[in-house]
């Protein structure tokens, strides 16, 4: 269910795990109230730093998909909020959709169309990350 | 362990040396009655060569049993300073693995350390076993030796062994291989007799005195002061091996 | 974090004959972190872990191993009585049968791990019987890695753990580093060439270039640190310079100027506006980029 991260892509690893864990509740791999593997099985399982699996369950706790209850490990959160992010989600990709439709209108390939998104985001992602930051 | 891994290194040299030195000792005691028949044909006292005269003094040596033994063993030094070096050789440098030991929770005093009192163990029982040989086995061609001559003559080898042995040890802490050390050490040994020749006067208490027991043979009075430099040399090349391992990258 | 680096290495050198190996070198590892030191061959990197275990004298700075300096005799016991080393070339004892070099080792370790021996012979499938000469190297690395994590360490330094491994075994061996680092506790740090290893389970980095740190921290904070900022212009590219700091590299090429900064893209940007150009691209950088580059910056 969970695969192994790219390192060498530039995401880091952590939003990466994130947006996988997210995915699979957005499939239905993962319920609410389901179980999530421990940071440490996992980290062994998927070779990578304790510490960024870690990272990204507190990142993920923080934005209200799982929660991470003291002794007992972490669960997909309750019903409620996973419905609210695929919505948001949703909505968040129509968005994405009309944008490269009038993108392409434009003549912009997708290769530009995606250098132009990752530029934005990149220059993004240095506020957002000091929001973060704790 | 590190004194089993110690022994293991260097075991078969010590088997293979005792081996050998146990049938010099016991050669020489079994062909003493073919060597006596060739006395009387020793070249005269004032014969003109060195050989000749070096012969003709064996034999006057040869007139008892003892002087036999003392001649035909005791005074060979070539045989035994051979093992104390060999003995002497190997060690850190010449293993692969010197950073996996050197990874242990042990100082590098230690290490060298119990090389050294091994190597020392093996020189002293390379010096008593084969000489208690004599003893043991004179009865087989009628003759006897003294128990307590064998043992002044092994403690006397011994002492004068370790020169030669601490000295291979310490060039083994300066050079990779075994044959460097094992050849500077002889070339020493060669140049030592060189110079114990040519100054005369060290005859009991030169390290080959020493070895030889000479003062003892002749005497009966044991070559303190050659044992006691003997003994005193090799402990401040052993430590000098201790301080350039201690002092050394790997 | 007043929490106590377990290596702390300031401005180490070392010169042997006529070389500088080590010419300044400094990193913190913080306690339970796998600490990844990237470096190009004869960089420095072995230098610094043999001065770590006492193995090598540094010529001047300091390196302390859990608080304790690492060039005096008697604290450097102590150190390796709490670190599993595993040198370059797997540096074994190559007369021993595997059960007998296991045996070896565990008589320096009160704290030797029999749980862990077991489950590794059998997870490494070495057999006890077999001379150490004759194993093939990628056992060979097994076992010197089995060697270290039974010790009950609370460290573990490794000199390219995984040189000369295939694929299988190399996710084998970077799988037990991090099972040890999470599940033991253990502080790891190991050198590499190999950057992706690295890139996969570190959590801090530091890439070492003529003996001396010309990175230093923590992965992902790397990851979000540094950019590359591609500016198109009309016309050739102005030879601008940028005052923004932490810029490690500017390239320009005809109508392209490329700036590599370590200190994200907002500075960079805000200046060029003044340039003009016609087109700005933000790029995220990968660790094998900031390598490669910081690097080529060097000389």
């Amino acid at each position: 269910m969970l695969f192994r991260p790219n390192p060498s892509s530039g995401v880091p690893i952590y939003l990466q795990l994130m947006e996988q864990v997210k995915h699979a509740i957005e499939t239905g791999a993962l319920r609410p109230g389901e179980q999530l593997p421990g940071i440490r099985p996992l980290a062994e399982e998927l070779v990578i730093n304790p510490n960024t699996v870690a990272k990204a369950y507190r990142e993920l706790e923080h934005e209200g998909v799982i929660e991470l209850r003291h002794g007992a490990g972490a669960f997909v959160a309750d019903s409620a909020r996973p419905k609210k992010i695929t919505d948001r989600l949703r909505a968040a990709q129509t968005v994405v959709a009309a944008a490269v439709e009038r993108l392409r209108e434009r003549g912009v390939n997708d290769e530009e169309i995606r250098r132009l998104f990752e530029a934005e985001l990149a220059g993004l992602s240095k506020t957002k990350a000091g929001g973060h930051r704790g | 362990m590190l004194w089993h891994k110690a022994w293991v290194e260097t075991r078969w040299r010590a088997l293979v040396g005792l081996g050998v030195l146990l049938c010099s000792a016991g050669g020489a005691v079994l062909l003493y009655p073919q060597l006596m028949k060739l006395v009387p044909n020793a070249p005269p006292a004032d014969a003109g060569s060195i050989i000749a005269r070096q012969i003709r003094e064996a034999a006057d040596l040869m007139r008892d049993y003892r002087g036999y033994v003392f001649a035909q063993w005791f005074r060979q030094p070539q045989l035994w300073t051979i093992m104390a070096a060999i003995l002497g050789t190997g060690g850190l440098l010449t293993q692969g693995a010197a950073l996996f030991t050197l990874s242990m929770p042990v100082s590098r005093e230690r290490l060298i350390g119990v090389r050294a009192l091994v190597g020392l163990v093996e020189l002293l029982a390379l010096a008593i076993i084969p000489t208690l040989l004599l003893p043991l086995l004179s009865p087989v061609v009628g003759e006897s030796y003294p128990l307590g001559d064998a043992l002044v003559h092994a403690l006397c080898m011994f002492v004068a062994g370790t020169v030669f042995f601490s000295l291979a040890f310490l060039l083994s802490t300066a050079f990779a291989d075994v044959w460097r050390p094992l050849l500077l050490t002889l070339a020493a040994a060669v140049a030592l007799v060189s110079i114990e020749l040519l100054l005369r006067r060290t005859g009991a208490h030169g390290v080959f005195g020493v070895m030889s027991g000479d003062s003892y043979f002749r005497t009966g009075r044991l070559p303190w002061l050659g044992l006691f430099a003997s003994a005193a040399a090799s402990a401040a090349m052993l430590w000098l091996a201790a301080l350039s391992i201690s002092r050394r990258d790997f | 974090m007043a929490e106590p680096s377990v290596i702390d290495v300031a401005n180490l050198r070392k010169a042997w004959a006529d070389v500088e190996a080590v010419n300044g070198l400094t990193l913190q590892v913080p306690a339970g972190s796998i600490f990844g030191f990237l470096g190009r061959n004869g960089a420095g990197k072995t230098t610094t872990i043999k001065v770590l275990l006492g193995m090598v004298r540094p010529s001047g700075g300091t390196a302390r191993v859990f608080e304790l300096p690492a060039d005096a005799p008697a604290s450097s016991v102590e150190i390796r009585r709490r670190t599993g080393f595993v040198s370059e070339e797997k540096d074994l004892i190559d007369y021993m049968t595997v059960g007998e070099i296991v045996r070896f080792t565990a008589a320096f370790y009160p704290r030797w791990r029999r749980d862990l021996e077991e489950k590794y012979l059998r997870a490494f499938e070495l057999p006890s019987d077999r001379k150490v000469k004759l194993l093939s190297r990628g056992m060979r690395t097994k076992l010197a890695l089995l060697l270290a994590l039974c010790r009950g360490a609370e460290l573990l330094v490794l000199d390219e753990p995984t040189s000369g491994l295939d694929p299988a075994m190399t996710e084998e061996v970077l799988q037990a580093l991090v099972a040890h680092a999470a599940g033991e506790g253990m502080t790891v740090f190991f050198s590499s060439h190999q950057i992706a290893e690295v890139d996969q389970i570190a959590d801090r980095v530091a890439i070492i270039e003529r003996g001396r740190t010309v990175v230093c921290g923590a992965l992902d904070d790397l990851r979000e640190r540094y950019r590359r900022v591609q500016l198109v212009f009309d016309g050739d590219a102005p030879a601008a310079s940028f005052r923004a700091p932490g810029i490690v590299r500017v390239r320009r090429r005809g109508r392209v100027l490329t700036v590599l900064s370590s200190s994200g893209a907002d500075a960079i940007l805000d200046e060029a506006r003044a340039l003009a150009p016609v087109a700005t691209d933000v790029v995220p950088v990968t660790l094998k980029e900031i390598f490669l580059e910081t690097i080529a910056a060097e000389e």
